[in-house]
């Protein structure tokens, strides 16, 4: 597998499903390579499509396990990974608390859903996504000094919550667009399998 | 405020004590110090402090100093708070602690939070220790400084200085505590500086000054400055810095700390309700993981702090006509009330909270209804589980499961395993229970298509937790017991093995995993509380909300849950008996011969005899045939429109009009109906158009007459909506068809509301003839308080939201 084509295969993994066009808006890749990527994962069975949409196929993780195992080698032996990884699950803890807190509010021992109506409240758990999100940036940006590609995160967090912080809320949680919680979400699978740790949950 | 305005002169006054503050100056206070200065001035016992005002963050912003005279004028209020509380900043015997906080007067995003325990050096902290005769909650104090301080002044990641300390495991006993303190502040300085490479000044003084620089600084943060841009906020009004007394639920006793409610925020009885941690600091009650007790067990032990602070919740209640969240703190017996916020509640206090606090005269109609949402509605109408059935089903060892609730809701659907399959299924409309054994990205489109998810793995803070609330889709995580084959395609629960395809249903809030179906029902009649804050909106609002419905039960639905009367189409009708396409057929291909108009005739006669019966009498208006209507678009074959193409137009076939109006006529006599429908036909928007209709109408006999008129969808038809008027009995306009063909991509917007300026006046020149309007889909208060405005009165909603648009009307009409 070329380096380009993992790229493409990682992004088809952890979406499940796309367009090209999505593709290439992710990687920041030219449509016209995107498209001749996906052909030659195609010939090789990594990936089916289905009308616009592009699907991996059963052969698309493990090929991906087998091409992180062999690019990643000297990053995993680093001591700094392990170290990476316990931070990474730490503001993860942190940071799925915070979208709870943003998702529902405890009333007396009970949980209610945010109607968000109380702006200060809600600017508080922003503030606090916002900040957990600069360190999640932290560890792409370690990472990226193996991989540029990590990099990628840290840019798509950025869009994120700029969205966020211009009023469109819905950019923190909501899995139909590209927020905050589907950008961390992807880059947690993407961190456990490239630094070959089992998803705890 | 201009610039112009940030000129100081030498006289301009940057600091003021809390008494001093103006509270109505939000302005030069912001919002947090102007609600301090409240307090203080109503005389509540919040803890002494002073603001730095606006202008003197808009000068620091403008010049990139402080003013001259701010750090001289800090330091006589940090004297004056001294004196005030006996204690001294920097030293002993009893050390003054402050907490540094921002305030705008807009909330925002990207401002500084709060930094507290400022004031801890090595004299103080020995002070401390002395003082508290507690030298560990002194180096927790020390801890919390560094970790507050490094995270929101250095940026600093707060774990370290938790993991360095832990690593450390120091405790003050076996050694004097100055040098314990000594090596652990030199630890935490280390984890800082290694980390961001700064650190926390030891200096109490130089402490409190980076606290409020970097409050000053963060107006200008990132984030703070891309909300201001958006929100057309100037970026000259600054934020006020609000410096506080510390006050220490550990210092002595009887101390501790707790949150009030002023009234019960689960139930909304009214009643003190919260919690009291004895020797707690305000941050362990409000963190969680003590273990505090009632206010009520506490009040035994001692009574007089708790008379105050109900006597205190009882005013503040009153004086903000609100139930309020009280945070407060007991130190040596001395009450201090830290924040009073509008307490969050339930759906269920919500209502009930509104009600009593209008009977009690406490609240005005408006203020009380204002107190109740639309979600609140729609949250105690929610569908769930038929309580009888669920017993039944529980009784039976349905219950194969049980995890965690992670997101409310009780459904019922079809069992799958897989993503992929999710959308496949889901794509053919059944409703979908998604198990998996845990949630990767690539299962979002699985979790999207199905109704509802349940995990083995994951806590209620997962993924798929996150996932699910924000689909507001019922989701229960962690179920333990519950192993997922995934080539065998089956779920395992303890002995039970489940197929995908099974009927199982789970319960969200629970965290149930059931096996079989369990009845789904709506709560419909509403409790005395809904009931009367219902009559005070329709009171108010001087409207009459009628239901959309189809069947005799929907309309039974419709008219407990509060509607005054329901609208039908007779296309919809005719399709629920089956008739629909046959009659079309016959009329669309054999016209008026071979008897295919008495065939339309008994076939709406027959389909509306049982809906006008279940109405008792109740207005309804009806909806004639619409083959391009989006209901009958589905069912009639595009053959039959090609075959018979009149019948794509309002009035393509009277004779088909006049079976219809037949029926309906026919379906009052039979059903002993007691008034008179209504009749119209949409797509109308020619006067000619509705006198023809008039006409067919008078056709009628005498007796059996129908009130007919016309049914509005374009901005054409109702440029002439007083044209048609003069032709019409009722008039319904069909908003969401208006807003489509004037702006397809957007809500309802004032392009279409100045469309329908004028409407509702009509009705004064031409009486006798009623003029509703149609609202599919949920109603917001956005939506009613326009058209309220423009004067309509008549409304039809789908079922779901009758109670939601009386609420909204009457809101509007308050407005």
């Amino acid at each position: 597998m070329t380096r380009t084509e993992f790229e493409v295969l990682n992004v088809i993994v952890l979406k499940g499903m796309c367009r090209t066009g999505a593709l290439a808006d992710l990687l920041a890749l030219p449509e016209a390579a995107v498209e001749e990527t996906v052909a030659a994962l195609g010939r090789r069975d990594l990936i089916g499509r289905a009308g616009e949409l592009v699907l991996p196929t059963d052969k698309a993780e493990p090929a991906l396990v087998a091409y992180a195992a062999e690019a990643y080698g000297d990053l995993r032996s680093d001591a700094e990974s392990d170290g990476l990884h316990e931070r990474f699950e730490r503001i993860n803890a942190q940071l799925l608390q915070t979208m709870a807190a943003w998702q529902q509010i405890d009333v007396g021992g009970h949980k209610v859903a945010n109607d968000h109506s109380d702006g200060d409240y809600d600017e508080k758990v922003i503030t606090r996504a916002a900040k957990l999100v600069e360190r999640l940036k932290r560890i792409a940006g370690s990472l990226g000094e193996h991989d540029p590609r990590f990099l990628r995160y840290g840019e798509r967090f950025d869009a994120a919550l700029d969205r966020v912080d211009r009023g469109e809320r819905e950019y923190l949680s909501s899995p139909g667009l590209e927020s905050v919680h589907n950008i961390w979400f992807e880059f947690h699978e993407d961190l456990l399998r490239s630094l070959g740790k089992a998803l705890t949950e | 405020m201009s610039s112009v305005d940030h000129h100081s002169s030498p006289t301009t006054r940057w600091v003021y004590s809390l008494e001093d503050a103006d509270p109505e100056d939000v302005a030069l206070f912001g919002g947090k110090g102007a609600g301090l200065a409240r307090m203080s001035r109503a005389g509540l016992p919040v803890p002494p402090g002073f603001i730095i005002t606006t202008r003197a963050c808009a000068e620091y912003v403008a010049t990139g100093k402080l003013p001259a005279g701010v750090a001289e004028a800090v330091r006589a209020e940090v004297a004056a708070l001294e004196t005030e509380t006996n204690r001294s900043f920097g030293g002993g015997p009893v050390p003054l602690l402050v907490s540094v906080r921002s305030g705008a007067p807009v909330s925002m995003p990207g401002m500084m939070e709060t930094i507290l325990n400022l004031g801890v050096g090595r004299d103080a902290a020995v002070a401390l220790a002395e003082a508290t005769g507690d030298p560990e909650f002194v180096l927790d104090v020390t801890r919390r400084l560094h970790k507050g301080f490094s995270e929101v002044v250095l940026g600093a990641d707060p774990d370290a200085v938790d993991e360095a300390v832990a690593n450390l495991g120091l405790r003050a006993d076996g050694m004097p505590f100055a040098e314990a303190f000594d090596r652990y502040w030199a630890c935490c300085r280390q984890a800082v500086e290694d980390d961001v490479g700064a650190a926390v000044p030891a200096d109490p003084w130089a402490q409190l000054h980076g606290a409020v620089m970097a409050v000053l600084r963060s107006w200008n943060s990132r984030r703070a400055v891309t909300y201001r841009e958006h929100h057309n906020i100037s970026d000259d009004i600054g934020t006020a810095v609000v410096i506080q007394l510390m006050v220490f639920g550990n210092l002595g006793s009887p101390s501790g700390a707790g949150v009030a409610f002023t009234r019960n925020p689960v139930t909304g009885e009214r009643a003190l309700y919260g919690e009291f941690l004895e020797g707690g600091q305000g941050e362990d009650v409000v963190a969680g993981g003590a273990d505090p007790e009632t206010i009520a067990e506490a009040a035994e032990r001692t009574p007089a702090i708790f008379d105050e602070l109900a006597r205190i919740a009882e005013n503040l209640e009153f004086a903000y006509g609100d139930v309020l969240d009280i945070e407060y703190t007991v130190e040596r017996g001395k009450l201090y009330v830290l924040q009073v916020r509008s307490a969050k509640r339930t759906p269920e206090a919500a209502i009930r909270i509104a009600a009593d606090m209008l009977r009690d005269g406490r609240l005005r109609p408006s203020a009380a209804v204002a107190g109740v949402s639309a979600d609140h509605l729609r949250w105690v109408e929610r569908p769930r589980f038929d309580r009888a059935d669920l017993e039944k089903a529980r009784a039976e060892g349905a219950v194969v499961a049980v995890g965690i609730g992670a997101s409310p809701g009780q459904v019922t659907g079809s069992l799958v395993l897989d993503s992929e399959r999710a959308v496949e299924r889901g794509n053919a409309g059944k409703e979908l229970i998604l198990a998996r054994p845990a949630t990767s990205p690539r299962d979002l489109h699985g979790l999207i298509a199905a109704a509802a998810i349940v995990t083995a793995r994951g806590g209620g803070t997962s993924h798929a937790a996150v996932v699910a609330r924000a689909l507001a889709k019922p989701c229960v995580v962690g179920c333990g017991a519950v192993s997922i084959d995934e080539t065998r395609r089956t779920l395992t629960a303890g002995e039970r093995v489940l197929k995908e395809g099974d009927a199982v249903s789970i319960d969200g809030g629970a965290g149930e995993l059931l096996v079989g179906s369990v009845r789904v029902s709506r709560v419909a009649a509403a409790g005395a509380d809904l009931a009367l804050l219902m009559d005070r909106s329709d009171a108010a609002s001087g409207c009459t909300v009628l239901a959309r419905v189809t069947t005799p039960a929907q309309a039974r639905t419709a008219l407990e849950r509060g509607a005054a009367g329901v609208v039908a189409s007779i296309d919809n009708v005719l399709a629920t008996t089956g008739q629909l396409v046959n009659v079309l057929e016959a009329v669309g291909r054999r016209g008026s011969r071979g008897g295919a108009l008495t065939e339309m005739r008994e076939a709406v006669a027959e389909a509306f005899t049982p809906l006008l019966v279940a109405l008792d009498g109740v207005d309804i208006d009806v909806r004639a045939i619409d083959v391009r209507s989006d209901e009958a678009g589905e069912l009639v074959p595009q053959a039959l429109l090609e075959a018979a193409p009149h019948l794509s137009l309002p009035i393509g076939d009277p004779d088909l009009l006049r079976a219809e109006m037949g029926g309906l006529a026919l379906a009052v006599e039979q059903s002993g109906y007691g008034s008179t429908p209504g009749l119209v036909v949409r797509r109308v928007s020619d006067p000619l158009e509705a006198r023809i209709i008039r006409r067919l109408g008078e056709e009628l006999a005498e007796g059996r007459r129908l009130a007919v008129g016309s049914y509005l969808t374009s901005p054409r038809a109702v440029m002439r909506a007083a044209d048609l008027a003069e032709e019409s009995e009722v008039m319904w306009i069909d908003v969401q068809a208006l807003q489509a063909a004037v702006d397809p991509r957007r809500d309802i917007d004032a392009a279409t509301y100045q469309l329908l300026e004028g409407v509702a006046e009509i009705r004064e020149r031409r009486p006798g003839c009623r003029i509703g309007m149609w609202l599919p889909g949920r109603v917001s208060d956005a939506i009613a308080a326009p058209l309220h405005g423009l004067g309509f009165r008549l409304f039809a909603v789908d079922p779901d939201e009758v109670r939601v648009a009386r609420l909204a009307l009457g809101k509007a009409a308050w407005k």
